[in-house]
């Protein structure tokens, strides 16, 4: 790892810049614009990259243009990377906060609890505002990732995968009672539920992008100042009280930081399986760094992931849309897969 | 049994600490010699795992309370601790992929701010981290591709590098070889008397901690039967009372210390015959 | 086995028959226009032609009794070899991705293939729950610690979650093909043909009847490989028929149900608490409790939220995730 210390302010702020992640956060950053061209060029009326670009920066070469970009391709493709980001993230911060490599919202039952949430409002009452659903989300999350993390601290909390398994069965369970939601509700709004459960970017609009960025505001800062923390609750939990961290005080925070990052996304645009297990993983690969930095990267990482899904999901079998969600999983899984053959021997029961 | 700072650091008192409804240990009191290597020893269970852990307020206590350099440990923020006093718990597991450098540079974690990550200061205790616990060779390379014993210099490397005055180690030699325990435990003991610096230790092995403590404090049933040098304390009688142990002691000729011989039930008679 | 445990296996053999067969009954009996119990028995055993419940109860209620009865004797008795042979006390055709490979293989023989004969169906789910099995058995044995129940489930967890990804898209392709599979893919008995069941009742049986053969070896490799060969038992063909009759027992359940799943979870365990560990015992009562079960939980399934009917495969879950949850924190 190449390391470069940056100083200012007679030693005040001091940072140790590893070059390498840096590159390659910028490159992901160009692939992310090069998927976001891409995708706004691509659909029933193409268009050329300077097209799309003549229409984002004020200057549409026709109406059409402008409402096709604006109303319908640019909200898409931006939820579809803020959400990514987000699932990316919370998957991350799982993963450190549990110790476990195999911990991502959607395994563990956060996302489910979120969607069971969603789906009722759905359902039972429709015509309540936009406001309230990642709220609700926000809370059916908290509460399966509390039972989760209280059913499995019997013996070490989320270090041992006991944490996992407990979790594919609190999926299940959430997701039969979702199901049964469905089978109970009026068709037409069943239809729609289900729809968005498979993972689904093709319905939002502008006020997701402004929920969603709202969210960032608070959430994004907030995991900025509980990198440190991070860093040192990695090393388990006397480790990092040895080193001055109030282990409970920060892991409670970070799960909730994790699973509002989850809810939000998840009330945006449904469970998108295995994002939170794949980027962060990826981002390790891609450049070796820091706790802050790997953050940055696997938020990118996840953007793009999801930006590409949803891409391929829009544009494999046009005019058909096959979810980003259902595309996510195919990719997630031969990743988990490698999970499981490398990290079993160290994390015992 | 007042802490007169500086010459006792850490001291317990009236230190009862448990799980639930056991309570693990029973009213302890320990002044903790400034400058010297203190050995915990005593049978499996006994509590002096516990006793580190409370020392170290990552166990509340029940009853009682540490002082750190004469104030109540809870009196200060947890930083604050830190920058005093450094554990290392038994058997720590470092996340995958991690490089030695970085799981040194994670010990100064006390000292740094979210905007002062890495300074000279940094550098510098890190260094001299890995140059007293001779590291440097593996600076670069993943902490899980070295062998116990340099896992176990690495993660004491941490711990140096928090720059405390006080350590805790928790059976630092635990799985390692013979001559590994004793260079680790050689390493300890320059570290403490060359520094400054006062240490804690929990072993497991009774002639380590023989050979290299300058005191020794006996636990059993979680409370303190012995304490002493460990001419004091090494003796058949103790021995047979903490550990159920039939033992003889002889002093190593080398040293003068301590050395406990095991018998069993039929080696012990010829020699105390012998001694008569 | 000694003279009074034999006397209490057979009373509690005789015991549950007699439940499973009050169940049935009553399964029949219940719907949308209640029927009661006595003309549901006369309808079974003396039939009249003109009496209208007495078509109702033979055409159209009892076929779905039977289903339910057939399915949960079926994922039980293939639960319960599943737990014996691999000594994994979380092993179940759901769990371990043989469901998912069944049905994968029908969703994409029906879909892609256009193979719209019925006769067709076991054979595919056959095929799809053999490669799931040897799919999820060959990642957890490349995993490191080898085929633990940690690494089956993990690995379960990932072959369920790719091939329902997969199936997903097949159907969102394809809409029309799959319309009448929506329900029958959570799990379902309503609205399945005679027809499909009869093409079924081959593979039912054979696998029932290998289970009850290969039985006493079970026990023996209950106990350990080592101690099981030790005892005589050739535990490489005991494996390879178990493997056959759990394939075949998932698949005739899933041609006619969907997957339900935790079935083959919860009962070889709950019989396990009466009977002990003798798989003699337990596979037969395996069949029997869990015939009981499934047909306990479709009159449920029917009943709590009549006039509308929840998929069986829902409510399955909903009582055997619980389940899995507290067999992970105390057995593993």
């Amino acid at each position: 790892m190449s390391m470069t210390t940056l100083e200012g302010f007679g030693g005040r702020v001091a940072l140790q810049v590893p070059m390498k992640a840096l590159m390659v956060s910028c490159a992901l950053v160009l692939a992310i614009v090069g998927v976001l061209t891409w995708s706004l060029m691509t659909g029933s009326y193409p268009m050329t990259s300077a097209e799309v670009w003549a229409t984002l920066f004020g200057d549409p070469p026709s109406d059409t243009a402008s409402t096709v970009v604006w109303e319908f391709r640019f909200p898409r493709t931006l939820v579809a990377f803020i959400v990514g980001a987000f699932l990316a993230l919370s998957g991350a911060a799982l993963q450190y906060v549990t110790r476990n490599p195999l911990a991502d919202p959607s395994l563990v039952g956060v996302s489910q609890g979120a969607a069971l949430v969603v789906v009722s409002v759905t359902i039972l009452a429709p015509t309540m505002g936009y406001f309230w659903r990642p709220m609700l989300a926000f809370g059916g999350s908290l509460t399966v990732a509390a039972i989760i993390l209280a059913a499995a601290s019997s013996h070490r909390g989320g270090e041992t995968l006991r944490f996992i398994l407990m979790g594919i069965g609190v999926a299940a369970l959430i997701s039969s009672f979702t199901q049964a939601l469905l089978t109970y509700g009026d068709i037409d709004r069943a239809m729609s539920a289900l729809g968005w459960l498979a993972g689904s970017v093709h319905s939002v609009g502008w006020d997701e992008v402004r929920w969603l960025t709202a969210t960032a505001c608070i959430v994004m800062p907030a995991l900025f100042f509980a990198a440190r923390p991070l860093s040192a609750i990695r090393f388990g939990e006397d480790v990092a009280t040895g080193l001055g961290i109030r282990v409970r005080v920060a892991r409670w925070g970070l799960v909730i930081l994790a699973v509002s990052l989850a809810a939000t996304a998840v009330a945006a645009v449904g469970p998108l399986g295995f994002v939170g297990l794949v980027a962060p993983h990826l981002a390790g690969r891609l450049a070796h760094s820091g706790v802050g930095l790997h953050l940055v990267l696997t938020a990118l990482t996840g953007a793009l992931m999801v930006g590409l899904a949803d891409f391929a999901g829009r544009a494999a079998f046009a005019p058909i849309q096959i979810p980003a969600g259902l595309v996510t999983a195919i990719i997630g899984v031969p990743v988990f897969v490698f999970l499981i053959l490398r990290t079993q021997a160290r994390s015992q029961l | 049994m007042t802490s007169e700072f500086p010459a006792s650091p850490l001291t317990a008192n009236g230190l009862s600490v448990g799980y639930g409804d056991t309570t693990i240990l029973k009213n302890i009191d320990l002044d903790i010699a400034a400058g010297q290597i203190t050995a915990l020893v005593g049978p499996n269970g006994c509590g002096k795992s516990t006793l580190l852990k409370a020392f170290a307020r990552i166990l509340k206590p029940k009853s009682g309370h540490v002082t750190l350099e004469g104030q109540p440990i809870t009196s200060y923020a947890t930083r604050d601790v830190a920058t005093r006093l450094a554990i290392l718990p038994q058997g720590p597991v470092a996340p995958e992929g991690l490089s030695v450098t970085e799981l040194v540079a994670q010990g100064r974690f006390p000292h740094q701010t979210l905007f002062r990550q890495w300074s000279p200061g940094d550098r510098e205790a890190v260094e001299r981290a890995m140059r007293l616990t001779d590291l440097e060779d593996f600076a670069e390379r993943p902490v899980h591709s070295l062998s116990g014993g340099q896992r176990q210099r690495c993660w004491l490397a941490m711990v140096l590098a928090q720059d405390t005055p006080l350590l805790l180690l928790d059976e630092p030699t635990t799985f390692l070889d013979l001559k590994v325990q004793v260079d680790l435990m050689a390493l300890l003991s320059r570290i403490v008397h060359e520094d400054g610096r006062t240490m804690v230790l929990v072993l497991h092995e009774l002639n380590l901690a023989a050979a290299f403590a300058d005191r020794i404090v006996m636990m059993r049933d979680g409370q303190i039967v012995a304490q002493g040098s460990g001419a004091e304390v090494i003796k058949p009688e103790e021995l047979r009372a903490v550990f159920d142990l039939r033992s003889d002691v002889i002093a190593d000729p080398a040293t003068g210390r301590p050395v406990c011989l095991p018998r069993t039930s039929e080696q012990v008679v010829p020699l105390q015959s012998a001694a008569e | 086995m000694n003279a009074t445990r034999t006397i209490f296996a057979a009373t509690g053999f005789w015991l549950c028959i007699a439940g499973v067969l009050f169940a049935f009954l009553w399964h029949i009996s219940v719907g949308a226009k209640a029927i009661p119990l006595g003309t549901v028995w006369q309808a079974l055993v003396a039939p009249e032609d003109g009496v209208f419940d007495h078509v109702v109860v033979r055409d159209l209620r009892m076929p779905r009794a039977i289903f339910a009865i057939s399915v949960g004797a079926a994922l039980s008795v293939a639960g319960a070899l599943m737990q014996g042979v691999t000594r994994n006390p979380l092993a179940e055709p759901g769990i371990l991705g043989l469901m998912a490979g069944a049905t994968f293989a029908v969703i994409i023989g029906i879909g892609w293939f256009g193979l719209a004969g019925t006769a067709y169906v076991p054979l595919f789910a056959a095929i799809g729950a053999l490669i799931g099995a040897v799919l999820v058995w060959t990642i957890a044995s490349a995993a490191p610690g080898g085929a633990t129940p940690l690494t089956l489930i993990l690995s379960g967890a990932a072959v369920g979650g790719f091939l329902y990804a997969i199936e997903s898209a097949a159907i969102l392709l394809n809409e029309d093909a799959f319309r009448n599979f929506r329900v029958w893919l959570s799990g379902s008995l309503a609205g399945r043909d005679m027809e499909t069941y009869l093409w079924a009742l081959p593979w039912f049986i054979t696998g029932l009847v290998a289970a009850m053969v290969i039985a006493r070896q079970v026990t023996a490799l209950a106990m350990g490989e080592e101690t099981a060969a030790g005892l005589g038992v050739d535990t490489v063909k005991i494996k390879f028929i178990s493997l056959a009759a759990v394939v075949v027992l998932t698949a005739a359940a899933v041609s006619v149900a969907g997957p339900l799943g935790f079935v083959g979870l919860v009962i070889p365990h709950v019989v396990r608490l009466f009977v002990g560990s003798d798989y003699r015992l337990i596979v037969p009562f395996s069949a029997i409790v869990g015939a009981g079960y499934v047909i306990v939980v479709d009159i449920a399934a029917r009943v709590v939220l009549a006039p509308i009917e929840i998929s069986t495969g829902i409510v399955t879950t909903m009582l055997g995730a619980p389940m899995f949850i507290w067999l992970v924190r105390t057995k593993l």
